[in-house]
């Protein structure tokens, strides 16, 4: 294969093409209540061809890979069309070429792993959620193990390959009481094996008991509270409200967004530090290489409350005068890589939990995560569950906690960081245009935050 | 050992005894993106793709490949997971006839990409010229498709789809304050696709975000307008989900032929509008699609079945077995499950302007933010509004920050709907659904 990518690389006349090819093997299973819903294995083959003329992208994807060359030339016309349209034509810098090839050694290869051992240990995870009392009247036990090798190579003479593995286990239960039904879940994934995934039957045992806690809580009166986010959602949060802005493809062409986000801005407390980190082994989203062949780095957006960096791909960095990050990531062959987050996080600071929880007279500690979505401006996120804070002391469980905060306002209320960080990787993953689920972890200590606002019932 | 094999040689290479059913898929897109006013990428996708589902015993299987030369790794594949799969309960079903539904546009295969540049160019220009200082991203993207059916019971159908989509969003970036107004559209007909309705709709947003108002928190009417409409019918997609009933995890699985909702409240799912994104004819199963009443002045008339489902409750398919289609997109790398067609909801009498003109104040909501999250099964809701106006007698004050809605879909739906107003549009390509006007829903200001 690698002579076929080769001469196709020759033969393009573009001032730069590169191309990806990936391998995918995958299999899921998939529970829902007592039934199983899905089991499945797959492989497939594809590539994408991306050819750079005159500052414009042309872009060609298929999964055959008999007609190469054809799909280099498709690329360049495209990309020739594309460039007619351009005002300015940018010039990305060369790369210093890397010939490298990633394996990873994992403790058990799912590919190994014969399918019953897989589906024994789902539905074990399964009937230990549905055997937690007769209200839990609905469950989901959804494993999913992915093994993409990718190669990337271009015309300036990168060839790497590199294996990326993620697993994925999601475990939720569903109890009803009358018209009452609540959800709660555990979630497990990590660029590693199958091993991940034994030995979580506490798990199971969590989701199930959370759900049936949930049914005892009260929805949260809306309005606006102090409030502490445990680690999972102050990773959610940072995700949302800063990780995003971050990414150069939002600002690169959008003079006022530039203007706006100027480093040595101060956005948040001194004592925040907010960390994108390529080098956590192991980690969803984790690679040595981006989809671009960039190396990964470790950026600060954040540090000490004040701006610092952007995450890059080739063409942002060389927009912005900055350097690639390795953040140029696409969710599979199928798309073009675009500016995305990896491994985002708040860093430590010094707080305990005793200490953030002491002086908060009524507010709220919100734990885990449903999701959250940013408009880049105002952003929300909302946790799976959550207590009230009463007179400095952790009181009743409540649900439906969704909170809301903005970029010019929440950062700046951030009042305490805790020394406790940790750093998770779900099942689901990051959305972005039309690139959905894209492994990422995040984490993050305790955080606490003053006067963000809640929805929720009002009076 | 690879061997070439056509759809129909798979089908016959399965053991005797075994079902199989094949889908193939192939499928030309091109999406292409504007970013900040200028033209970004321009990408071309050909791509196939195989699905075999087959019953051995009783038990279902299924694997995919994109590897159409290999037709021997994805019968091996198939076989492997029907071995340990779960009962089907079903047999694939014999040709049902039905008839056809006007998928394919040749307007739409023939749109070259010079035409889709021009088309996005001619958005952000109109756009700038009103507002020089907004930043104008244009996405428009066409798809053609062809898809086989076949299966062993002597199901035997090729369809040919298109499909157009322009999305614009419109960025203001203030010193305190960014946010976009949006708006797309899609279908399978280029003429239903008008650039000027949604250039003109968000010219509209834009002039009423001139100015900004604040609100008390607090109970109030809430006009659900557009995207904004999705927050209250999201949890019907569980609601009137055959499973969900069958589970017993949807609210309404004991109001069948009951009343759940105000008597002014309809709900129908059709599959057959000619060349809405959601139509076709025939599931992805082979079942024809219909046009069936969900829910019928309020009151509970039918639920969504796939072959599986309706196996597991005693019910019929409804010709609701997608590959995952639904707002969401498809992908023949996914079992057919229970989704969606078309959503229309029966619109009201009144103009809306008349509606809002009646009430001392009202907010409007166009759009929100976090669409899903929250417990959607059971109806809730609770969102940012990313786009919401203070309305007062009908006159706009101007755009609200930092609010959120809250509120339990059904709950509303059944004590506090105020009115529908007189126009439906299309939301989303699944949507046909006039503003739903619906009192005492939670307002938190921040």
């Amino acid at each position: 294969m690698r002579e076929e990518i080769e001469r196709a690389l020759k033969r393009s006349r573009a001032d730069f093409t590169d191309i990806r090819i990936e391998q995918i093997w995958r299999t899921r299973i998939a529970f829902e209540g007592p039934h199983l819903e899905n089991l499945e294995t797959w492989s497939e083959t594809g590539g994408i061809v991306r050819c750079r003329v005159g500052g414009g992208w042309g872009i060609a994807v298929f999964n055959t890979l008999d007609d190469l060359p054809e799909r280099v030339a498709d690329a360049e016309r495209i990309a020739r069309l594309v460039s007619a349209e351009q005002r300015e034509h940018l010039e990305i810098p060369p790369a210093p070429p890397i010939q490298d090839e990633v394996r990873v050694s994992l403790k058990k290869d799912p590919r190994a792993i014969p399918l019953p051992e897989k589906l024994a240990l789902v539905q074990r995870y399964n009937e230990r959620m549905l055997k937690e009392s007769p209200r839990i009247v609905s469950t989901q036990a959804a494993y999913a193990d992915t093994f993409r090798v990718v190669t990337i190579a271009n015309s300036e003479g990168t060839f790497i390959v590199q294996e990326c593995p993620d697993t994925t286990l999601l475990l939720a239960a569903l109890a009803r009481e009358d018209t009452n039904i609540q959800r709660a879940w555990e979630m497990l994934g990590e660029a590693a094996g199958f091993e991940l995934v034994e030995g979580q039957e506490e798990k199971a045992e969590k989701a199930a008991r959370r759900a049936l806690d949930l049914l005892r809580a009260r929805p949260v009166q809306g309005g606006v509270y102090t409030v502490i986010v445990n680690p999972e959602l102050a990773g959610v949060l940072i995700h949302e409200a800063f990780g995003h802005l971050c990414e150069a493809d939002f600002l690169a062409k959008n003079p006022a967004m530039r203007q706006l986000l100027t480093p040595g801005r101060t956005v948040g407390s001194p004592e925040l530090n907010v960390v994108e980190d390529g080098y956590l082994p192991g980690r969803r989203g984790n690679a040595p290489y981006d989809d671009e062949g960039t190396p990964r780095r470790r950026v600060y957006l954040i540090r000490n409350g004040v701006l610092e960096g952007f995450l890059h791909s080739r063409e942002t960095a060389a927009r912005m005068g900055g350097q690639p990050t390795g953040n140029a990531r696409a969710i599979s062959y199928q798309y073009e890589p675009i500016v995305r987050m990896r491994n985002t996080y708040i860093d430590r600071g010094q707080a305990t939990f005793e200490e953030m929880l002491r002086g908060v007279e009524h507010g709220v500690y919100a734990c885990g995560f449903v999701g959250g979505n940013t408009g880049l401006g105002q952003f929300t996120f909302s946790a799976a569950y959550a207590y009230e804070i009463v007179h400095g002391e952790i009181g009743e469980m409540l649900r439906e906690v969704v909170l809301t905060g903005n970029i010019f306002e929440t950062l700046h209320h951030i009042d305490r960081i805790g020394d406790d960080l940790s750093i998770y990787g779900g099942a689901g993953g990051c959305g972005k245009e039309e690139q959905q689920g894209l492994p990422v972890t995040l984490g993050g200590p305790h955080v606490r935050i003053q006067n963000l606002t809640v929805g929720g019932r009002t009076a | 050992m690879k061997k070439t094999l056509t759809a129909k040689e798979v089908l016959a290479r399965l053991p005797a005894g075994a079902e199989g059913e094949l889908y193939e898929v192939h499928r030309q897109v091109r999406p292409l993106l504007f970013r900040s006013g200028t033209l970004e990428s321009l990408r071309s996708t050909e791509t196939a793709g195989r699905a075999l589902r087959v019953i051995v015993d009783g038990r279902l299987g299924f694997s995919t490949t994109t590897d159409l030369d290999d037709g021997n790794t994805l019968i091996r594949n198939a076989l492997d997971s029907a071995q340990y799969g779960e009962t089907a309960g079903f047999h694939f079903p014999s040709p049902l006839g039905g008839s056809e539904v006007s998928c394919f546009d040749p307007g739409v295969e023939s749109l070259s990409d010079e035409e889709m540049v021009a088309i996005g160019k001619e958005v952000i220009a109109r756009i700038n010229a009103e507002f020089p200082q907004v930043q104008v991203h244009v996405g428009v993207r066409r798809e053609v498709e062809e898809v086989y059916l076949l299966n062993t019971s002597g199901l035997e159908s090729s369809s040919r789809r298109t499909l157009f989509q322009l999305q614009v969003a419109a960025q203001v970036v203030g010193e305190q304050d960014i946010f976009f107004v949006t708006d797309e559209a899609i279908s399978r007909r280029r003429q239903d696709v008008s650039p000027s309705s949604l250039v003109e709709n968000i010219l509209r947003l834009l002039q009423w975000s001139e100015r900004t108002a604040s609100l008390p928190s607090g109970k109030m009417p809430v006009v659900f307008q557009g995207m904004a409409t999705a927050t209250l019918l999201l949890p019907f997609l569980y609601g009137l989900n055959g499973r969900d009933v069958y589970q017993h995890t949807s609210p309404l699985s004991d109001f069948l032929g009951r009343p759940a909702f105000d008597p002014r409240f309809t709900l129908v799912d059709d599959g057959r509008l000619p060349f809405a994104y959601l139509s076709s004819p025939t599931d992805d199963e082979g079942i024809p699609t219909s046009r069936k009443v969900l829910v019928q002045e309020g009151v509970v008339r039918q639920f969504l079945y796939d072959l599986k489902t309706a196996a597991l409750a005693g019910a019929s398919s409804t010709g609701n077995g997608y590959k995952g289609q639904g707002p969401f997109g498809g992908d023949f790398r996914r079992r057919p499950d229970v989704a969606p067609s078309s959503w229309l909801i029966a619109p009201g009498e009144k103009r809306l302007e008349e509606i809002l003109g009646n009430l001392d104040q009202a907010l409007l909501v166009e759009e929100v933010l976090g669409l899903g999250q929250g417990n959607v099964v059971a109806g809730e809701f609770s969102n940012n509004v990313e786009l919401g106006f203070l309305v007062r007698r009908g006159e706009v004050a101007g755009r609200v920050k930092n609010t959120m809605i809250a509120g339990n879909a059904y709950e509303l739906l059944r004590d506090h709907l105020l009115a529908l107003g007189d126009r439906p549009r299309w939301v989303m390509g699944w949507l046909y659904t006039p503003a739903i006007v619906l009192d005492r829903v939670n307002v938190v200001s921040g």
